[in-house]
């Protein structure tokens, strides 16, 4: 009976398997041989220098900055996109306690999302351009001259400026599989609760949360890899990875991409590669043993 | 037999490059008969006339194919085109020319270095090009020095070397050889209308004092007197800062690129701070400029909202659809600051778009050949026609009336006579020269000190110059 099953199942994942090793797991392999080399890229001499680059990543404090940031957008990115994602969710939903014309604001929320990331940073970076820019401008309109700024050079305010890009264009994505996740909740949970004088805020908290904590958990999951990455918006925004913005936003993605590309430090860049591959497996364990707790059957 | 097979090695001969042990290997490898062997060391002297023969003096196989590969950018690629069918080709009409103006070569090239069939010759200039140190440190380059040796193309009598403008080819030399040859002739320095000046009855101030003085008036009348990239402060740091130390002082330039002790701590870097210091501290830089990037900053500019801005000689080309009518641009050298060393003419200027040969291509001989091709006055001539810019081949922009840019680029190299220069830092240790930049920024945006200023950079450039791993350049 076994034999035939696996009969079955080995010719169906085998493909899939054999693309997953040539494009995912072997490139993986290679990235840290070289990240134990001293390869310049622009020819096929890797000299072998074993754990040096590591070791200088221990202290370059370059780098040491860039995962700075890249923890205060862990913190920040998933709980903000989820806080407002979630509201949105729960205002479109909850059976006869969704607000008036849920349908239009569930189509125009997920707009962002359909555009291409690179169209999304070109598109803020003109938003955010000092003199004729957007933002800026209806500062200047509102009479708040004092709050416009250059705020993609600004140190104190590119890195959440880039965020807040992040945040507008990802909220519709998670408010849709938030909406799909509470809409598999029957209605009668929501009009019993209703009947026992439930408000919009104790049927979220008792019914919809405890609902939808597993489509939850992995939106967090994808977020805070989101936020070990974000390499797109901060060079796309900022203008390129050598820029003022990109260097004053540096998160560990753009430094890496800075070093390979415009230092020819290949072999180093790909230590931070690898620095952060195991930084995001630890995290999504982490996350997954902090954040289980019991699901409902329904 | 194939006469060009034995001219390719009589050439080999004659340049001492192999030993007559390997020649008569490759002879073999070529099938050569024994006749054709015996002619090559018995009775090569017809031959010999023949390697030398004027019209090949590099020994180009006239069938092999080539392999151009162009940044397509601020210059266009016409002039390479030109080379390519109205030239090249001419001389070889057997030759199948492969060719690619493209941007961002970095991406596209490195595969082909890293496999060991890169192209042939290569403009390797732009945003995102191959790191040239990089491909020096790996031997990847061909050494040029045959080819400056060998005869130019149009002018009589004189070689390749000697036709081009004195300097400008110093940036293509690593330690002592030279791999890059630089075809675009660049100034830097600042930048004005002159129409606009003339009609306010200013004149271009020639101290620092003077500049100061125009600023307030300026900025009295409500105009920004500068304006430059915040976005990109290597222009301010390169065009301005690096100018400006060097007229103050040659030494301390020479010292800083040299990476020697407290370098950034000498005191004429202090003037120059605390002279550019004041652009900031009395407002003399257009609001916003801090987020600007290069083309925002130059339409800034160029509608009139500063009044000076530091750029080199592609600002024409770049903003040509974007320059209103009678504005007359031209280019200036930074204002003297009191005991500067170098009089105010001294300006920097030299070569740049640099085009590289690799090492390791099928047809080195023929990428070599392209490039004495282009660095000819016919080439330049097509080149300052096509956009407004001056070519390193010498003369080559003499009698064209192309604007005022154009004249008073060519003016100031001319007036700056010897005392031409360009930084090469930012090449040698590109992450350094980041490092420099973004704490100039931070200076111009007064949110660190001048001293602050010295002490960072100071101590990243003891850093790198205690980091082994990065190869180090003198000049």
């Amino acid at each position: 009976m076994h034999h035939h099953k696996y009969r079955l199942i080995v010719p169906f994942l085998l493909p899939a398997i054999l693309l997953y090793g040539l494009f995912v797991v072997w490139p993986y392999a290679q990235a840290i041989y070289v990240s134990l080399t001293s390869w310049r890229g622009v020819s096929s001499n890797r000299p072998f220098v074993g754990l040096d680059n590591y070791q200088r990543l221990w202290q370059d404090t370059r780098f040491h900055e860039a995962l700075g940031r890249n923890g205060q957008l862990l913190v920040v990115l998933p709980l903000v996109t989820v806080a407002i994602a979630l509201t949105f969710a729960a205002l479109f939903t909850q059976g006869s306690q969704r607000v008036r014309g849920a349908g239009f604001y569930r189509v125009v929320y997920f707009f962002p999302q359909i555009i291409p990331a690179v169209i999304v940073g070109i598109l803020w970076s003109y938003i955010y351009t000092p003199n004729i820019g957007l933002l800026n401008g209806v500062l200047r309109a509102a009479g708040l001259e004092g709050l416009t700024r250059s705020w993609l050079t600004d140190p104190a305010t590119v890195l959440w400026a880039i965020v807040a890009v992040a945040i507008w264009s990802s909220v519709g994505f998670y408010m849709v599989i938030f909406l799909a996740s509470m809409q598999s909740i029957p209605a009668s949970f929501y009009e019993a609760a209703i009947l026992d004088g439930a408000t919009r805020w104790t049927s979220f908290k008792d019914i919809t949360f405890p609902l939808i904590w597993e489509t939850l958990r992995t939106s967090i999951i994808y977020l805070a890899i989101a936020a070990l990455d974000f390499f797109i918006l901060v060079v796309v925004v900022s203008g390129g990875s050598t820029t003022m913005g990109a260097r004053r936003a540096e998160v560990a993605a753009v430094y890496l991409y800075n070093q390979a590309f415009d230092s020819s430090r290949w072999g180093y860049a790909s230590a931070i590669g690898v620095v952060l591959l195991i930084l995001t497996l630890l995290l999504s364990v982490v996350i997954m043993r902090v954040t289980r707790r019991e699901t409902y059957e329904f | 037999m194939n006469p060009d097979l034995i001219d390719r090695l009589v050439a080999d001969e004659a340049s001492g490059r192999y030993s007559r042990r390997q020649i008569l290997q490759r002879a073999a490898a070529l099938s050569l008969t024994a006749p054709a062997l015996a002619a090559l060391f018995a009775g090569a002297v017809p031959l010999r006339a023949l390697a030398q023969n004027a019209d090949n003096p590099l020994g180009v196989d006239p069938n092999a194919p080539l392999d151009v590969v162009i940044f397509k950018g601020g210059f266009g690629d016409d002039y390479a085109k030109y080379v390519n069918e109205k030239m090249y080709n001419k001389l070889y009409p057997d030759a199948k020319i492969t060719y690619a103006g493209i941007q961002r070569l970095g991406e596209q090239l490195q595969p082909r270095f890293v496999a060991g069939t890169p192209p042939d010759v290569i403009d390797n200039s732009g945003a995102g090009n191959l790191d040239n140190a990089a491909l020096v440190a790996e031997g990847q380059l061909a050494d040029l020095a045959d080819l400056l040796a060998a005869p130019s193309y149009d002018t009589e009598g004189k070689t390749v070397g000697e036709t081009l403008v004195p300097g400008s080819q110093e940036s293509g030399i690593f330690n002592g050889t030279q791999y890059l040859l630089n075809w675009a002739l660049t100034a830097f320095g600042v930048w004005y209308s002159s129409s606009w000046m003339t009609s306010k009855g200013y004149e271009y101030p020639k101290t620092w004092d003077e500049m100061m003085a125009l600023c307030e008036e300026i900025k009295g009348s409500g105009v920004a007197p500068w304006v430059t990239t915040g976005v990109h402060p290597q222009y301010a740091r390169q065009f301005l800062f690096d100018q400006m130390v060097w007229k103050h002082d040659p030494d301390a330039i020479r010292n800083i690129e040299n990476l020697e002790p407290d370098a950034w701590k000498a005191s004429a870097v202090t003037d120059v701070l605390e002279a550019i210091y004041q652009l900031a501290e009395k407002g003399y830089l257009l609001q916003g400029w801090e987020g600007l990037d290069h083309i925002q900053s130059q339409n800034e500019w160029l509608q009139g909202k500063a009044v000076f801005i530091p750029v080199g000689t592609w600002l024409e080309n770049e903003m040509k659809d974007s320059i209103p009518a009678d504005f007359d641009m031209v280019l200036a050298p930074t204002p003297s600051l009191p005991g500067d060393k170098l009089p105010f003419e001294a300006i920097f200027a030299g070569g740049g778009e640099p085009f590289i040969v690799p090492s390791h291509g099928k047809n080195v001989p023929g990428g070599k050949e392209w490039l004495r091709l282009l660095f000819s006055k016919e080439a330049g001539k097509v080149f300052a026609e096509s956009t407004k810019s001056l070519s390193t081949v010498s003369g080559s922009g003499e009698g064209l009336d192309l604007g005022s840019a154009f004249a008073s680029a060519q003016a100031d190299i001319a007036a700056a006579g010897a005392n031409t220069y360009i930084t090469r830092y930012q090449d040698w240790y590109t992450e350094f020269a980041d490092e420099v930049k973004a704490q100039l920024a931070s200076l111009l945006q007064m949110q660190i000190s001048i001293e602050e200023f010295q002490n960072t950079v100071q101590q990243a450039a003891d850093d790198l110059k205690a980091d082994d791993s990065i190869p180090k350049y003198t000049r």
